[in-house]
Order: C-alpha cells, then sequence, then structure tokens
C-alpha cells in the first residue's frame, strides 16, 4: 500500500490552523503519521512549511515531484486566504510567494493550479482557506478569497470531490482529523459515499448544527435566564454571542484534549466559522446580532439556514419585549 | 588571490512561522559568513483592517496575527484596551489570565525546542552536513541519563528526527498538553477567546482550575526531561565546535510578564510600579549592564526607524508626550504613520525589508543617550530578570527555582528538581535555545503557584472575573508583555470610540529588522555575520545549516506573509501598515 501523501500549502495564513492539528485527539497528528489506523496505513506529511526538515530549494523539490505524480496519492490541504493575484498584477507584482524556484518566486496560486487536478482532494482548513476569513475583512486590501471561491465551483478533484472546507479561526484539531481521515478512509475504498455538504461545502458532520443550538448553555436559554454580565453562567445573547447564526460544535464538543469551548467557558460565540466573518453582523463582537441579520442571514438562499434563523429571530424578539 | 566566496539565498526558511529570507555571504578562506541581510517580503493588511473597528474587537482581531503565539497578542491587547477604557479587571481576572498566557508557553517552548529548532541538531541533518560531529556525538555517554534515558548524545540527536524520533515526539505531545491547557482556560486555542477589558469571559469554576492543576503536574514532569536533555544536547555541541554560531553582544530587551493580580490597575501612571511586580522583571541590558526596569522609560524610548524598510518617514509627531509628559518622538508607535514606499527587490544599499527597525533610545541618558539595538527572547527575558534582582529567584547572575515533585507515569523524575539558569558567557545559538527550555521549565513552576494563588482568592470570596467599565471617547493604552520569543507590545488610539491607529511591535520585528539609519545590522543580521561554517561546500553550494542554526535559535515568527514582487524586482504594496511577527 502506497503511503497517502500530504501537501500543505499555506497562502495568506497565520498557520493557527497547524497549530490547532496538534491538539487534535483520536486519531491525534502523531496517530496518523505513524499510521494506527490498519486500513489507513502511512501517511507522510510530505511538505509542510511550518514542520518538515528541510528548506529552500530542497524543500520545494517535493511540490515538483507532487506535480509529476511521484506522490500520488496526495491530498492537498491549503492553509490561509488566497489573494488576488490579478490585482497584484495590475499593480505589477505578485501578493503570496511560497517560495523561490530556480530564481523565480513562484505563488500559492501557482502551485495551487499545478496541483489541483492530481490531488485525490482538495481540503481548505480554517475561515481563511474556506471564505477568505479575517484577510477578507473590510476593506480586504489583496483581494483575498477562500480556496471554493479561486478553484471554481466546479472544481473536482481526482476522487471527484470539490474543495472540502472545514471552516473555523481556527476550527479544532480534531475538526481537522475527522475531516482528513474520513478523505483517507476515501482514498483507501473503505468508505465509498462522498461526504455530505453543506451550502458552503462543509462537512454536515461537522458543521450541521448551529452553536446556539448545541449550546450548554441553551437551556438556560429555554427558560430565559441570561448572562448580563461577563462570568455569568447563563445563554450570552445579551452580551453579543453569535452562537444563533453560527453552524460550530464547538460548544458541545470543545476545543482540544476535548477541553474548554468557547461559550461552554463563558465567552460569547464571535462566529468565526462562518463565511462573513469578520465583519457584521458578526462584529462588534459585543454587540447583540441584530434581529435584522438573523432574518437575511449570512448565507442568502438558505432554506434551512433561514428557517433556524427565524427561530432565533423569535427567541430574540421575545427577549427584546421582556427587556422593554 | 581572489577569495573564494560563495552566495547563500535561502528562501524559504522552513520550521519557522511565515516567511523569511536571509542572504548571507560566505568566506571559504576564513570559513565564516562575513555578511548577511535578513529581509521579510510580505504584505498584512490586520492593522488597516482594525481601523475604525470597535478596540475591543483588537483583543480577537489581532491574535490571527499569529498562530503560534497568538495568545500573548491577546494579552497584549487586552492590556492596551483595558488603559484605553479605563477598565482594570478585579485580581482574580488577572491571575486567569495569566492561566492563559502561561498555558501558552507550555506549548510553544516544547514547540521551538523540539519541533522547529531540535531537528536542526537532529542525526538526520547531522549526518548529512556535520559526519563528524554525529559520530563524536554516537561515541559521546549523556551525563543526565537518569533524568531523560537517552544513553548517548547519538541517541537524542536520533530522538530529534521529525516524526520518527522520540523526543521530536513526546515534544509534540507536550506541545498538545499546552494547547490543552489553553483551550481549558482561553476557550480555545490557537486565538483564545476569553481575554476581554476589564477581567476575562470566563465563568469561575473551580473544576477547571483542578484541571489546570492537573495538566500543570505533567508539564512539570515534562519539562525536568526537556531541560535535562537539552542540557546534554547543547553542552555537547558547545564543546563540538557550535559555540561561535550566531554570537550577539549582550543588548537586550524584555517587557516582563505575569502580572500581580494585587498590583496591576491598567493606569499608565502606575505602570511602573505593577510592572515592576511581574513575575518576569521588565527591564533593558547594555553591554550587560542593568540600565532600567521601567515599563514607561521601556516605552517611551521604543521607535521603529525606516531606513532601509519600504516605507515613508513618518513627517512629524501627532502625539508629542505621554499622559505623563515625556515627549515622544515622531518614530513612537503611537506617532508612526507607516507609508509604505515600495521599492527594488534585495537593494542591500537601499531598502530591502518589509521589517522596520525598532531601536531604543536611551532618552534618560544612563549610559549614552543613542539609540540602541535590542534582542529579544527568552535568553534576554531571564537576563534581565537575574540581574534586576526584584524576585526571589534572581541571584544577580542567575535564575534559580525548584520544580517541585511528582509521579507523572511515563515520566522518569517523580522528585523535585533544583534547577538554575546561569548567565552565560556568550550569547550564541545554543543559548537562545537552553534559555527557552530553562523558560518553559520556570514557566510551569510559576504555573502551579498562580494555581495556588486563584484557589486562595476563591477562598477569600474574591472570584469575580469581570469589572463592568464606562468607555470612554478618546483613550491612549499600551500593553507590553512578552511572547515566548520576546518582548511584543501594542499600542492603541482610540478617537470617537474607534481605533484612530494600532501598532504593534513583535520580538520577531526587534530580532529581524535590517540595518538602521546608522548601518548598524539587526539581531539576525549581526548574528550570522562571523558565524563560522561548519559544513563542506558540495557543487560549490553550500546548504547554509550554520546561517540557519543561527536565525531559527530566535525562533522567528513571521506572520501572514504576502510579499508583493514585481518580475523585475519592484516590490509594490498599498498605503498599509504592516509588522512583522
Amino acid at each position: 500500500m502506497k503511503p497517502i501523501n500530504l501537501i500543505w500549502l499555506h497562502g495568506q495564513s497565520c498557520s493557527g490552523d497547524t497549530v490547532s492539528l496538534i491538539g487534535a485527539s483520536e486519531p491525534s497528528l502523531l496517530d496518523m503519521l505513524t499510521g494506527i489506523l490498519p486500513e489507513v496505513g502511512d501517511i507522510r506529511l510530505a511538505f509542510h512549511p511550518t514542520i518538515m526538515a528541510s528548506w529552500g530549494e530542497r524543500a520545494l523539490r517535493v511540490l515538483d515531484d507532487a506535480r509529476e505524480g511521484k506522490l500520488d496519492p496526495f491530498l492537498l490541504i491549503v492553509e490561509g486566504s488566497i489573494p488576488d493575484e490579478e490585482q497584484a498584477a495590475r499593480q505589477g507584482g505578485l501578493f503570496c510567494a511560497v517560495g523561490d524556484r530556480a530564481g523565480k518566486l513562484v505563488t500559492a496560486n501557482e502551485l495551487l493550479l499545478e496541483l489541483k487536478d492530481r490531488a485525490a482532494a482538495t481540503i481548505a482548513i480554517g475561515t481563511c482557506a474556506s471564505f477568505g476569513g479575517i484577510v477578507a475583512g473590510k476593506p480586504n486590501p489583496t483581494g483575498a478569497k477562500g480556496l471554493m471561491d479561486f478553484l471554481g465551483k466546479d472544481y473536482r478533484s481526482a476522487l471527484g470531490l470539490p474543495v472540502i472546507n472545514v471552516s473555523g479561526c481556527p476550527a479544532s484539531g480534531d475538526n481537522y482529523i475527522k475531516a482528513l481521515a474520513y478523505i483517507a478512509l476515501m482514498v483507501r475504498g473503505v468508505i465509498t459515499v462522498p461526504p455530505e455538504l453543506d451550502l458552503h461545502n462543509r462537512l454536515k458532520f461537522l458543521h450541521g448544527e448551529l452553536a446556539h443550538h448545541i449550546c450548554p448553555r441553551g437551556g438556560y436559554f429555554a427558560v430565559g435566564k441570561y448572562s448580563y454580565r461577563f462570568g455569568d453562567p447563563y445563554c450570552m445573547v445579551w452580551l453579543g454571542c453569535k452562537g444563533p447564526i453560527s453552524y460550530c460544535q464547538v460548544p458541545r464538543d470543545k476545543f482540544a484534549g476535548h477541553l474548554g469551548g468557547c461559550t461552554t467557558v463563558g465567552s460569547p460565540c464571535i462566529g468565526c466559522t462562518e463565511p462573513g466573518f469578520p465583519d457584521e453582523p458578526f462584529s462588534p463582537f459585543f454587540e447583540m446580532a441584530p434581529a435584522e441579520s438573523l432574518a437575511t442571514g449570512v448565507t442568502p438562499g438558505s432554506p434551512h439556514f433561514i428557517k433556524e434563523c427565524a427561530t432565533a429571530q423569535e427567541h430574540l424578539f421575545h427577549l427584546i419585549s421582556r427587556r422593554i | 588571490m581572489a577569495r573564494q566566496k560563495i552566495e547563500v539565498d535561502i528562501e524559504p526558511l522552513t520550521r519557522i512561522e511565515g516567511h523569511l529570507g536571509i542572504h548571507a555571504e560566505a568566506d571559504m578562506d576564513q570559513k565564516k559568513y562575513v555578511d548577511a541581510y535578513c529581509y521579510s517580503t510580505m504584505f498584512r493588511g490586520i492593522e488597516v483592517i482594525l481601523k475604525d473597528r470597535e478596540p475591543a474587537d483588537a483583543i480577537w482581531l489581532t491574535q490571527r496575527v499569529c498562530g503560534v503565539c497568538p495568545t500573548p497578542h491577546g494579552t497584549a491587547a487586552a492590556l492596551a484596551v483595558d488603559m484605553c477604557y479605563h477598565a482594570p479587571p478585579p485580581p482574580f481576572a488577572v491571575a486567569m489570565r495569566n492561566m492563559i498566557e502561561i498555558s501558552e508557553e507550555a506549548y510553544d517552548g516544547a514547540l521551538g525546542c523540539g519541533i522547529l529548532e531540535g531537528p536542526d541538531y537532529s542525526e538526520l541533518i547531522m549526518s548529512r552536513l556535520n559526519p563528524d560531529i554525529m559520530a563524536q556525538a554516537n561515541r559521546t555517554k549523556s551525563s543526565r541519563i537518569d533524568y531523560h534515558g537517552y544513553e548517548t548524545i547519538g541517541d537524542i540527536m536520533r530522538g530529534l528526527n521529525p516524526i520518527t524520533g522520540s523526543l521530536w515526539r513526546k515534544c509534540l505531545n507536550g506541545s498538545k498538553k499546552g494547547i490543552e491547557m489553553a483551550s481549558l482556560m482561553g476557550g480555545k486555542h490557537p486565538h483564545v477567546q476569553t481575554l476581554l477589558p476589564g477581567g476575562v469571559a470566563k465563568t469561575t469554576n473551580v473544576k477547571d482550575l483542578e484541571t489546570f492543576y492537573a495538566l500543570t503536574a505533567r508539564w512539570i514532569a515534562f519539562t525536568k526531561e526537556l531541560v535535562c536533555v537539552f542540557d546534554d544536547l547543547l553542552d555537547f555541541c558547545s564543546v563540538a565546535g557550535l559555540d561561535k554560531t550566531g554570537v550577539t553582544p549582550p543588548n537586550l530587551l524584555s517587557h516582563g510578564m505575569y502580572d500581580d493580580p494585587f498590583a496591576y490597575d491598567a493606569k499608565y501612571d502606575h505602570m511602573s510600579a505593577w510592572g515592576e511586580k511581574r513575575a518576569i522583571t521588565p527591564g533593558i541590558v547594555l553591554n550587560g549592564k542593568l540600565i532600567t526596569t521601567d515599563l514607561v522609560e521601556i516605552q517611551v524610548g521604543t521607535n521603529e526607524f525606516v531606513a532601509h524598510s519600504y516605507y515613508e518617514e513618518t513627517p512629524a509627531a501627532e502625539i508629542e508626550c505621554d499622559p505623563l509628559g515625556n515627549k515622544l518622538s515622531k518614530d513612537h508607535p503611537w506617532n508612526e504613520e507607516s507609508q509604505a514606499k515600495p521599492g527594488k527587490e534585495k537593494d542591500w544599499q537601499n531598502k530591502y525589508s518589509w521589517a522596520k527597525s525598532p531601536r531604543w533610545q536611551d532618552w534618560k541618558r544612563r549610559v549614552d543617550g543613542q539609540t540602541h539595538v535590542l534582542e529579544a527572547g527568552p535568553l534576554a527575558r531571564m537576563w534581565v530578570a537575574a540581574l534586576a534582582r526584584v524576585v526571589p529567584e534572581a541571584t544577580g547572575t542567575s535564575f534559580k527555582f525548584t520544580l517541585p515533585a511528582g509521579a507523572v507515569d511515563g515520566f522518569r523524575v517523580p522528585q523535585e528538581l533544583a534547577l538554575e539558569w546561569k548567565i552565560p558567557k556568550t550569547i550564541n545559538a545554543l543559548e537562545r535555545i537552553r534559555a527557552r527550555a530553562y523558560f518553559h521549565a520556570f514557566s510551569a513552576y510559576h504555573a502551579h503557584r498562580i494555581f495556588a494563588q486563584a484557589m486562595d482568592l476563591i477562598n477569600k470570596g474574591q472570584a469575580n472575573t469581570w469589572t463592568r467599565y464606562t468607555k470612554p471617547e478618546e483613550g491612549l493604552g499600551v500593553g507590553m508583555t512578552e511572547a515566548m520569543r520576546g518582548a511584543l507590545a501594542h499600542w492603541c488610539v482610540m478617537r470617537n470610540g474607534k481605533i484612530h491607529r494600532y501598532q504593534i511591535i513583535t520580538p520577531t520585528a526587534w530580532n529581524c529588522g535590517p540595518r538602521d539609519q546608522q548601518g548598524r545590522p539587526g539581531p539576525y543580521e549581526n548574528a550570522i555575520i562571523g558565524t563560522p561554517i561548519t559544513e563542506n561546500p558540495s557543487n560549490g553550494k553550500l546548504d547554509g545549516i550554520d546561517a540557519v542554526r543561527t536565525v531559527r535559535s530566535f525562533d522567528p515568527c513571521v506572520a501572514c506573509c504576502v510579499g508583493v514582487y514585481t518580475p523585475d524586482g519592484q516590490i509594490i504594496a498599498d498605503r498599509d501598515l504592516e509588522h512583522i511577527h
């Protein structure tokens, strides 16, 4: 059985998703690399700028090998947003260089286009790679966008999959590793069904529920008990929690080692898994999600979303009338 | 006869956070590097994105500057916003903030030593580039084998091989435990969620504190081995001839860290006093001598210069004095304009880096009244604190503390372990790594104390985590702390309740900045110049391991790297501000 190679490219990233992956459990990052899963076998981290031993030319040669098919099957994993290189070209330059190839700088965008068709699957890790994230926050100086927008809605990998988004700023390592494990099992033919995706190409088993619905503080919401001060143990909608408009499992599954969890420990959700983050309606972070933003939603056109929001909105109107 | 020179260009430099280029010139007759330029070719819009937003939101947004050391960014932002909003947190919240920040050291120290820098001394690299040293390592017995279990230095080096090495794996797991601690207290990590003006957004929960306590015990068990194994490795490398790699003079900066819950009140007027009460004393060392421990003196003297950076000079000072009436230069971060001024690539005589050159001016004329190049990092941090002798661990020549006993399955040292980090004779790449390992250990020791402090506050009924505040319209804030890799500060100017100007100077900016207006190289460049070549060239080329070891020993963190090049070498960017992380 040939190893599955991981080619991990950084666009406009902060490496937070790499660090988050270290926090994964069952399997852990190390488990994946040492091959504890019998059907998955060897997984090799062929290219990862933060972890790999080599540097300079020697490091970049790995990408040539991948392009030439010497590393098949490989998964293309992208962390960080993709800048608008056409905008850069109009200014006579380029925005995001990954390295120096034979004296010429090579961009993340070029490498993605070289590798996308050969990749068994292409996975966007984190909100920047998924939707542009903070780098695309107003006024988005580099025209940053997510990988799905860059490669196009019709893009399909060698396994016939579109770009798979695992959003979150960063998402928990558990989410990343579960997504990777699913794809690795597909590569091996153990799983034959493509994963079910939401409208934003996120895996439904990771992003199928609103944070608000699975929050341990949800019971307080149901009985109308609210936190009015930070540190109070109740529902935090008044403190600006964006749980009602964010699809995220963290309140229930928590974070690294299944510890913490944003709303779980007492911090309002800021909506970091969503397209449109960090702009309105997610910020200012302490401001309550406005009713109209709930009605239009951050994902116009999604019947599921609008239904969920209508429910949340009803609750909020209820709250507002109580406050008055 | 012309001297034989080899030019070394390294890009990408891996095993660092972000994007950094090195251009160095090796003189093969003298067998050393004789010239070096470090450049960051990146563009970041975080400050542009911050402008006109809610100042408090900076606590969340600025962490996204860097996923490797987000928590110190969050802490610095929280301190700056506390000051802008006049929102001092209650004592328990300060203890909680310390717990959040210290958790990151648990992860970052293990990552730095074991995953990022350690592999430069692994068998994989050594056997290829320094085979003689490798052979010698295989013959050399470890002196602390009972503490870590590696019989020879060669075994330690094999342990550091990425992914397959047992020590590499242990460090990855140690690192993971730190991320778990930070998730516990911060809700998540990277990018913790619970820091907030006036306190923390965390419901007090004794159960969480006990989990923190248990994880600290594991951290202590791990760091005992980490320090011992790195002591053995670094002692050997030092004798084997790597002690001349990355030498710099003792001009050091530390902002200090871990605030005293009863001293910190978020007031600029009292900053000198509460700064002195930090568990790690802030300060500046010039030429080996402690000059000051005063945070106000440090921050007022902090300026950034752009002689070799792609920016316009700031025309004039908008804010002439700090709130205490001390004069501020136009290049102080409360004033800096940072208009980008694109220039040619690798134009060493002119502008060549997006990094600026932070320098500290001795404005109180303690030595010479001049500006100085300072190095930041765990070595600077412990050196300053050791000389200051404000905290009980400081002896004037060393930093001494005892890790408590605790038998943790899978670890070898259940008994107490007394550690002493001694101020080294020379600063070099090896001593930077050693300091990182010792600071990891010190933080474990301190985490154990913070737990006791927090429990004590709970028992006294002072478990309040947040104080309500009334946000003013105008404000000035500065938040100074330390990331694992050194001194970090955020400066915020608030106008009409929104961010008017936000500046960040990171430790990597202090260390990797280009030459300044007087032509003085930054610490990275200075450290490469004079470093001996230990590898043999193949086909007239060098891998650059010695330059790489030098730069990696600073633990660079160059986030959100977005270089803007033209095909003919022009570098172009928007008007935006940019910082190196």
